[in-house]
């Protein structure tokens, strides 16, 4: 069953100011699409319409999940969440007075989720060995890498068949991003999920996508397979420095 | 051998009166602590619950406490009407603090004025099988005519045991249940618990339901506890936020363990000072818990 996020002619904003400008991005059943871009281009704020965070001003945003193609305009997100589509946000955005257990079994509230949850905590435990010695800690108190371990687990927790992270890369010590990274592809497979990730780190995100956007201002300025990214002009401008 | 008794006796009495504080804290402990709701109506609905219970009992003769739990689903439901209210009215448009406090406190007045026109200002008392009974223990004879002992009086015993049960079981509830986690979580980042699938209103709706609904029991606790009439709700509203901040926002073993201090404290000043000291010992506490642990006892 297909499980796709198709975004076409966006706009969206924040009251007066416009961020995204006719925006069109689509990730096709099991892909992994990484979205690049520096900071203030816009990434967060597609991430955030697609979630319905944010209420575009006009374009569609459609999700298929399990071959039902639904219209995610004016869903709240917790109604998008209970669709099987999971965000891992920008901030991680934990609970940080509760344990990590505890954490990880909010993720579960949705009724899909309740059903399978022996068998997602056990994969969480086991794709992360450092938080299942960790269960009983509470999250705020842990580091930063790890806290995303958790943010990651938590979505996976929810059962979606859509992953959407945004950032996860910010504010990790760069090995602990690659290791971040790899996890995220060790999950997309073991879940057969369909990831959409916005990420600055151009050199990480390349190495798990199976095709990439370029957005600046408001604007996608390129789309291509991964092959075509190590290879396009503009991207080795914007990112290698050549 | 009588100061021993003396302090003996003074332990007692104030772990017993903890245990009545306990549970009319520990619903402040939810709806302040964890769902950042100041409801400081919240006494009025303990003595409207005094109230109730003493319709029934001094009418049909109904266990004051039992008919509290019966009539609970009732403050529930008052409770998620009560919610609602605030959230349309406050809440969502970010003006929780100073309003939605004239709110809560036109709540208070309201329930108190109503309470007094219907059933004037008289203290109103219970009478069940347990409310003139007391037990004795740990005798200890000085002389023949004169034993020393440790006073269990039933009217604070039954409520202390209903109380502790009841917060057990809230705790529980509270840690294991997805509801319970949602109610934790959700003073935590509602925007968080949204992506996880929930509705951060509908939790919090619940929760002050539920708030209320221990508020009743609690109430049907005080009046056999002591006499109530309806302006002494005002009296207490101190006392519960003291204890919730004493042991920890949103922390219930904390609002326990504050009860209890608080409890303990009142019980030794007024048997070795004298009760008008009771409330500036207790406030006391909570002034050098709040300068040294800010976080309180339990807050985590």
């Amino acid at each position: 069953m297909a499980n796709s996020i198709k975004v076409t002619d966006l706009c969206a904003g924040y009251g007066a100011v416009q961020v995204l400008n006719s925006v069109s991005l689509e990730v096709r059943d099991g892909e992994t699409v990484t979205m690049l871009g520096t900071n203030g281009n816009g990434k967060s704020t597609l991430i955030k319409s697609i979630m319905g965070i944010v209420k575009p001003i006009s374009g569609k945003v459609e999700a298929e999940i399990d071959g039902v193609t639904h219209n995610l305009i004016g869903m709240e997100p917790e109604q998008i969440v209970r669709l099987g589509i999971a965000l891992v946000p920008e901030g991680r955005r934990l609970f940080p007075k509760l344990t990590v257990e505890e954490n990880l079994l909010l993720g579960a509230y949705r009724g899909e989720a309740r059903a399978r949850i022996a068998e997602n905590l056990d994969f969480c435990y086991q794709a992360f060995s450092r938080l299942a010695e960790r269960r009983n800690q509470l999250a705020g108190s842990m580091s930063g890498g790890e806290q995303q371990m958790v943010a990651l687990a938590r979505a996976v927790m929810t059962s979606p068949k859509i992953l959407l992270i945004d950032e996860p890369s910010v504010g990790l010590a760069p090995i602990l991003v690659s290791r971040t990274i790899e996890k995220i592809g060790e999950l997309k497979d073991k879940f057969k999920l369909t990831v959409l990730m916005a990420e600055q780190n151009f050199h990480q995100a390349v190495k798990i996508a199976d095709r990439g956007y370029v957005i600046v201002h408001g604007h996608i300025e390129f789309e291509g397979r991964r092959d075509e990214m190590a290879n396009n002009d503009m991207i080795k401008k914007l990112y290698l420095g050549i | 051998m009588e100061t021993t008794y003396l302090i003996l006796n003074a332990i007692v009495a104030g772990l017993l009166l903890g245990g009545l504080y306990a549970a009319m804290a520990s619903g402040v402990s939810i709806s302040f602590g964890m769902l950042d709701v100041t409801n400081i109506a919240h006494p009025a609905f303990i003595i409207l619950g005094s109230y109730i219970a003493y319709i029934v009992n001094s009418n049909w003769g109904f266990d004051p406490i039992v008919t509290s739990f019966v009539v609970s689903p009732l403050f529930y439901l008052l409770g998620l009407l009560l919610y609602r209210v605030y959230y349309y009215a406050f809440e969502r448009k970010g003006q929780q603090s100073l309003r939605s406090l004239a709110f809560f406190f036109g709540i208070l007045f309201i329930t108190e004025v109503v309470l007094i026109l219907i059933f004037g200002v008289d203290y109103r008392l219970v009478s069940a099988a347990y409310t003139e009974k007391t037990i004795q223990i740990a005798q200890y004879a000085m002389t023949p005519d004169s034993t020393l002992h440790v006073d269990l009086p039933l009217r604070m015993v039954v409520p202390f045991v209903v109380s502790m049960v009841m917060i057990f079981a809230l705790n529980w509830f509270l840690s294991h249940t997805f509801f319970g986690r949602a109610v934790l979580a959700v003073a935590q980042d509602q925007f968080a618990l949204r992506l996880m699938g929930v509705d951060p209103v509908k939790i919090k709706e619940r929760a002050f339901g539920l708030s209320l609904a221990i508020a009743g029991v609690a109430g049907a606790l005080l009046i056999v506890v002591q006499p109530v009439q309806p302006s002494i709700g005002r009296d207490f509203i101190g006392l519960v936020f003291a204890v919730c901040v004493l042991g920890g926002m949103g922390s219930i073993k904390g609002a326990v363990v504050g009860a209890m201090i608080l409890g303990l404290a009142e019980s030794f000043t007024s048997t070795f000072a004298g009760p008008s000291w009771a409330p500036a010992v207790s406030f006391g506490l909570l002034l050098l818990a709040v300068a040294f642990k800010p976080s309180g006892l339990f807050g985590r």
